[in-house]
Order: C-alpha cells, then sequence, then structure tokens
C-alpha cells in the first residue's frame, strides 16, 4: 500500500479546471434556483389552485424523485427532441431540482410575514405588488436565508452528480486522468479535500449571512 | 362652538360594519376639523379599533360615508384597480400608527421612514435622507438611523413608527392603541412625541386605553360601547362628570386604576 | 404514452426497486449503530475523542455521498478494502447517513429541557439511567421526525449506486430509456415507484411517530 499523487500534480492543471467549471455550474444554479424559486413561490402563493396546480406537481416530483433520476430524463428525454449540449442539461436539471426546494422554502417564509406588514405598507399607500417587492419578499428572503444557503451547500455537493451525465466538472474530468493513470484513490482523496475546502468556505459564508439576515428579520 | 362651515379634516357619517352576523359598528358619526384631536376610548370589543381602521380602509364598512378633508374614501362605485388606485392615493394623505408597531425588519430606521416618500412621491435618495434624519430627530432617535428594529426597545419602535407615518406629510394621523403593547415605562416617551404633534395641530384620531394621556392632549372625547357612540364632550366634562351610566362605570374602573 | 411498454417493463422496475428499498434499509440499520457511537463519542469525557468524531463527521458532511461512494468503490482496492458493489453501497450509504443522524440524534437530546436532567440526577438515577428512562422517551418523537427525513434522503441517495453497477431503480430506469428510448413512460414509472417508496417511509414514520406520542400531550 503506498500512494502516489504525482499523477494528481501532473494533472492539476486540469482537475482546477474541474474545479472552476465547477464553480461556475454552482454559481449559474444558486443563481437559477433562488431567483426562480422567488418567481414559483410567489406566483403559486398569488394565483388560482387551478391555474398553479402544475408548478404544486412539478415542486412535488423533484422533491420526491432522486436528482440523478431526473438527469437521466432530461438527458434522454430533452435529447430525443432537441440538441443540446450535456452542460445546459446539467444546469437546467440541478438548477430545476433546487428551484423545487427553494420555491417550497420561500412559500413558507411569505405565508409566514405578518398581516401587520401587509397593513403597514398599505397604509403608507403601497398598492399590492409595491407591498409585495418592496416589504413582502425582502422580509420572506431574510427569513429563508438560513435554509436557502443550506440547500445551496448540500446543491454544490450535487454537483458531483453532474459526471454521470459527461459533464466537465471535477469527478469528470479526473475519471479521465484515473484511465490513464490508474490513481483512483489519490484522485478521488484529492477531490474530496477540494470539496471539504469549499464547503468550509461556504460554511464560513453562511454563518456570516445567517447572522446578517437574522438581524433583519 | 365649532365652526361647522369649515369642511372637516375627516368626517363619518352613519358608518356600520359587520363581521359576518355580528355588527360591530352601528352607524357612527364623526366629525374631526382641521388641527382637532380626538380620542376615542372605550372597553375592547367596543368597536372603537375597527372604527379607525375603517378611516383609511383597513376595514371595508358596509354602510355610510368617509370623507377625507371632503373626498370621499370609501368608493362602493370603483372596483378593481381603479379603487386600488383611488385608496393608495387617499392612505398616503393619512399616516397610521399601530399597536404592534409593524416595522419593516428588513430596512435600518431610516429606511423605514424614507421607503414610503422614495418610492411613492419619487423623492430622490438625499432630500428623503434630509428628511428621515429631520423627522428622527423630531422623535429623538437621530442616533439610530442606521439600527434595524431588532435593535430597538418598544417605545423607540414606536416612535420610528410615527416619523415613518410622517414622511407622508399626512392630513392627519390614526393612532391605533399605539402605547398599550409598551412596557409602562415606555409608554410615557412616546406620549411625549404625541404631544409634540399636538402642540403642532396636527389633526388626529387617537384609539387609546391611557385615560389620563386623553384627558390632558385631546379636543374632543368619545365614549364607545357596543357599536356605537355611547357619549361625547370635551374631556375635561367626559372625564369629570360623564352623563350616561355606562361611561361612569367604564371610567370607575379605568380612572381609579391609573389616579 | 405507450401503456404496452409499462406494462411489460414493469416487473423488470418493480424488480429494482426492491434492490434499493433493501440497500436503504441495510444502510439506515447500520446507519443507526454508526450515529450512536458517534453521539456517545461526542459526549465522551476525553477530548481527543470527542475532536475525532467532531472531525468525522464534519468531513463526511461536507464532501459529497457520490465522491465518498467511487472513493470506497474505486480507491478502496488501493488500501486492501475490496468491496462487492451492493456491499459498497450499504458500507457507504450508512458511513454517510451515520454521520447526519449522529448530529439530528444530539439535537433531539439537547432538545429536552435541561431542568429533565436535574430533576432525575437529584433523584439519584446515573447519566445513563437518566438518558435511557428520561431523556430518550422525550426525544424519541423528535428524533423520529429528523431520523425519517434523512432515511427519504437515503433512498434517494441510493440512486447513485447504480455508477457502480448495482442493479437498483435509476441503473435499471437509465439501461431501459436507453434500449426502449421511451424516456417519458420509464420515468414515469420509476418515478412513481421512487413515490410508492418515499411515502411508504413516510407512513412508517408517521406511525412510530404517533406511538412514540401516544402518552404526550403533542
Amino acid at each position: 500500500m503506498e500512494f502516489d499523487f504525482s499523477p494528481v500534480m501532473e494533472y492539476w492543471p486540469t482537475l482546477l479546471q474541474g474545479v472552476g467549471v465547477t464553480l461556475l455550474i454552482g454559481l449559474a444554479v444558486a443563481v437559477m434556483s433562488v431567483i426562480g424559486g422567488q418567481i414559483v413561490a410567489v406566483i403559486t402563493l398569488y394565483t388560482r389552485k387551478m391555474v398553479n396546480w402544475p408548478l404544486r406537481f412539478f415542486i412535488w416530483l423533484f422533491m420526491t424523485t432522486p436528482l440523478l433520476l431526473q438527469l437521466y430524463f432530461l438527458y434522454f428525454g430533452i435529447g430525443e427532441w432537441i440538441l443540446i449540449p450535456a452542460i445546459m442539461v446539467g444546469v437546467l436539471g440541478l438548477g430545476f431540482h433546487y428551484m423545487a426546494y427553494n420555491a417550497d422554502i420561500f412559500i413558507a417564509t411569505i405565508r409566514s410575514v405578518s398581516s401587520g406588514q401587509y397593513e403597514a405598507s398599505r397604509s403608507l399607500g403601497f398598492g399590492h405588488l409595491a407591498t409585495l417587492f418592496y416589504v413582502v419578499l425582502p422580509q420572506s428572503f431574510n427569513r429563508a436565508m438560513p435554509q436557502l444557503s443550506n440547500n445551496m451547500i448540500i446543491m454544490v455537493k450535487d454537483i458531483s452528480v453532474l459526471s454521470a451525465i459527461g459533464i466537465g466538472e471535477m469527478v469528470y474530468v479526473s475519471q479521465y486522468a484515473i484511465s490513464v493513470t490508474f490513481r483512483p484513490f489519490e484522485f478521488y482523496i484529492t477531490i474530496a479535500v477540494i470539496y471539504y475546502l469549499i464547503n468550509l468556505m461556504m460554511e464560513a459564508g453562511q454563518t456570516w449571512i445567517e447572522r446578517r439576515a437574522s438581524y433583519r428579520s | 362652538m365649532r365652526d361647522t362651515t369649515e369642511t372637516p379634516m375627516v368626517e363619518l357619517k352613519g358608518v356600520k360594519k359587520r363581521f359576518g352576523d355580528l355588527e360591530v359598528l352601528k352607524g357612527i358619526d364623526l366629525r374631526v376639523d382641521r388641527g382637532r384631536i380626538i380620542s376615542i376610548i372605550g372597553p375592547s370589543g367596543s368597536g372603537k379599533s375597527t372604527l379607525l381602521r375603517s378611516v383609511n380602509n383597513l376595514e371595508v364598512i358596509d354602510e355610510g360615508t368617509i370623507l377625507l378633508d371632503g373626498v370621499q374614501v370609501n368608493r362602493p362605485d370603483l372596483k378593481g384597480l381603479a379603487f386600488e388606485r383611488h385608496i393608495n392615493h387617499i392612505r398616503q394623505n393619512m399616516g397610521m400608527v399601530f399597536q404592534h408597531f409593524n416595522l419593516f425588519p428588513h430596512l435600518s430606521t431610516l429606511e423605514n421612514v424614507t421607503l414610503a416618500p422614495r418610492k411613492l412621491k419619487g423623492m430622490n435618495t438625499s432630500d428623503a435622507r434630509e428628511l428621515g434624519m429631520d423627522l428622527l430627530e423630531r422623535v429623538g432617535l437621530s442616533d439610530k438611523a442606521k439600527a434595524y428594529p431588532s435593535a430597538l426597545s418598544g417605545g423607540q419602535k414606536q416612535r420610528v413608527a410615527i416619523a415613518r407615518a410622517l414622511a407622508m406629510q399626512p392630513k392627519v394621523m390614526l393612532f391605533d392603541e399605539a402605547t398599550s403593547a409598551l412596557d409602562p415605562e415606555l409608554v410615557e416617551e412616546v406620549n411625549q412625541v404625541m404631544k409634540g404633534l399636538a402642540e403642532e395641530h396636527m389633526t388626529m384620531l387617537i384609539v387609546t386605553h391611557e385615560m389620563t394621556f386623553a384627558r390632558d392632549v385631546s379636543d374632543w372625547a368619545m365614549f364607545m360601547d357596543g357599536g356605537v357612540v355611547v357619549e361625547e364632550n370635551t374631556p375635561e366634562h367626559l372625564f369629570s362628570h360623564p352623563d350616561q351610566e355606562r361611561t361612569q362605570n367604564f371610567l370607575r374602573k379605568h380612572l381609579g386604576a391609573q389616579s | 404514452m405507450d401503456f404496452n411498454l409499462m406494462i411489460e417493463i414493469a416487473p423488470l422496475l418493480v424488480k429494482a426497486a426492491w434492490v434499493t428499498v433493501d440497500i436503504s434499509a441495510r444502510a439506515l440499520f447500520f446507519g443507526f449503530f454508526i450515529a450512536s457511537v458517534l453521539v456517545a463519542l461526542r459526549t465522551s469525557r476525553t477530548p481527543p475523542v470527542r475532536w475525532l468524531a467532531r472531525a468525522y463527521i464534519s468531513v463526511v458532511r461536507g464532501t459529497p455521498y457520490f465522491v465518498q461512494l467511487l472513493l470506497v468503490f474505486y480507491g478502496g482496492p488501493a488500501i486492501g478494502l475490496r468491496l462487492d458493489p451492493f456491499t459498497c453501497g450499504v458500507v457507504v450509504g450508512a458511513f454517510n447517513i451515520g454521520a447526519y443522524m449522529s448530529e439530528a440524534i444530539r439535537g433531539a437530546i439537547e432538545s429536552v429541557d435541561s431542568g429533565q436532567n436535574e430533576a432525575s440526577r437529584s433523584l439519584g438515577f446515573g447519566r445513563l439511567e437518566t438518558l435511557q428512562h428520561i431523556i430518550l422517551p422525550q426525544a424519541a418523537a423528535l428524533m423520529i421526525r429528523s431520523v425519517g427525513v434523512l432515511a427519504i434522503i437515503l433512498v434517494k441517495n441510493s440512486s447513485l449506486v447504480s455508477i457502480i453497477s448495482v442493479v437498483e431503480l435509476t441503473y435499471q430506469a437509465q439501461r431501459l430509456i436507453g434500449s426502449t428510448y421511451k424516456p417519458l413512460e420509464v420515468f414515469t414509472l420509476s418515478a412513481l415507484m421512487y413515490i410508492v417508496i418515499i411515502y411508504a417511509v413516510m407512513g412508517i414514520v408517521e406511525f412510530l411517530y404517533r406511538r412514540a406520542t401516544r402518552y404526550t400531550f403533542q
């Protein structure tokens, strides 16, 4: 039993590229799932059940089935009709998955804004939409912050699953390197360490963000 | 005694309001002249809060008319967006202060005050800031401009809420039990701010539990019970020699405990 | 939708769904033991033991389950650890969920009012007796709920063992999509099976929760 990390060093630039792809996907999915989740939540809460049932159905479906199955369906299913690059499938798949989870949170936090807040805003002369934008959504966002940042931390770890549909993030690029160097242990340990460091940073950010948000909600 | 030729600032005529089968306002008439201060007292469930909330349509009345400076507030003839536009405009001219403050927790003290003038009047940031700081100064909280509501005491919150309501330069201020949720030692600082407004001849409609304050500050006092105005008079008269037995009983209970 | 095809492939998917249930149930079972040990280590009186337990939990929670799976399955042989795919799925699943579960159990125990501990100790109960007779019965309800949430995550995570070619639900679904070119039909059926499994878990959790709260006011 001996370890040889020189292949990892040799493929370090490739691995770093994979890290870059992972981080970019993470950013894209975070933006998409947070904004999308908020839109889905608002539509779900402010329209009739007859109108918004497809949204509620998709939230439910995305939350009760595994991510990988959803990715396969999108990858092979959408691939049937139109040609889109795998990376798009990956971002959309992960984006929709976490959009559902985030929408679920926003629905709860928007509901939790007290009627007094609506009344205060209305009594100043704000209309329904202005009240939503200036008062309700910012507050629901602050209250969602702890769970939202939790979801995003879990999401970044799930980016590794995208290797299954051939997206060149960390795991995928090292799988190629492994097939050449036969050093799976060293590569996967390295990836685990990189993920752990990313996770530590995100947790530090989460603590800061949560303190700031709880002070304002 | 009262000049009836002048347009009253707030006028209610035959206002009725039902919650399901329960009639909470059974035909209320009320007139608040410019610069006058009217206090409404009464037991809980008397309809006094509902009455106040009806004035800016937070409660929608079933019958009667409410006028602000000659303009009708309730407009059963207007529907949907047309009514929405109308009522938003009306509400910009009325300041409301709530029992539970309802400050916006996601905004700093200054932002709470300046939100409405910035977004509704399109005031630019520096003007809004100046106005906001003036108002915070007036309620004695200019040093708390950057603080968030979570860092303020109840009394401070309510003073910010008053500043927020004043920021739209309202024609009338409505106070809905503004000191009822406060610890006793914090009541006075809010009362002081309200007295300050009274000295500046702000038109005010005050629903309160504070009998002493109502007697000291208002020009006219009303006692409500069971959805009707039982008795109204000058505070000197109403608090010292009430004509009705119900008023006497109520005051005996509440004034006795206070003074 | 091609219903004939769905009827045709249903038996294959049911069989694969059973593997999903099997692997998840075993991982949950062993995971619970691992979690209990971790909770004990975290409350140990020897600081290095506590640090070790904390470090383990932090590392497991801070890295992707998928990477853990690949590391043990493909990297394991380098350190003399050779596991067949199914066993690997159970072992990694158990060690992974154990870390999360230890936090859930600790949270439930800490949620019990500290006055309960003091009252019990003042009666002369020891630390373990207090835990057994006083704290755990009160923590049980919350514990069941959070372990239930983790069990559902475990079921969904088990889809990842398809990558190391365990023929479970997601593996079979992917293979059938490839051979039939009918992604919608295959997805609908396999999604339905996951939903059935997850609702069954939720049902069991609800049943246990009711039993645990039988004598309380909740």
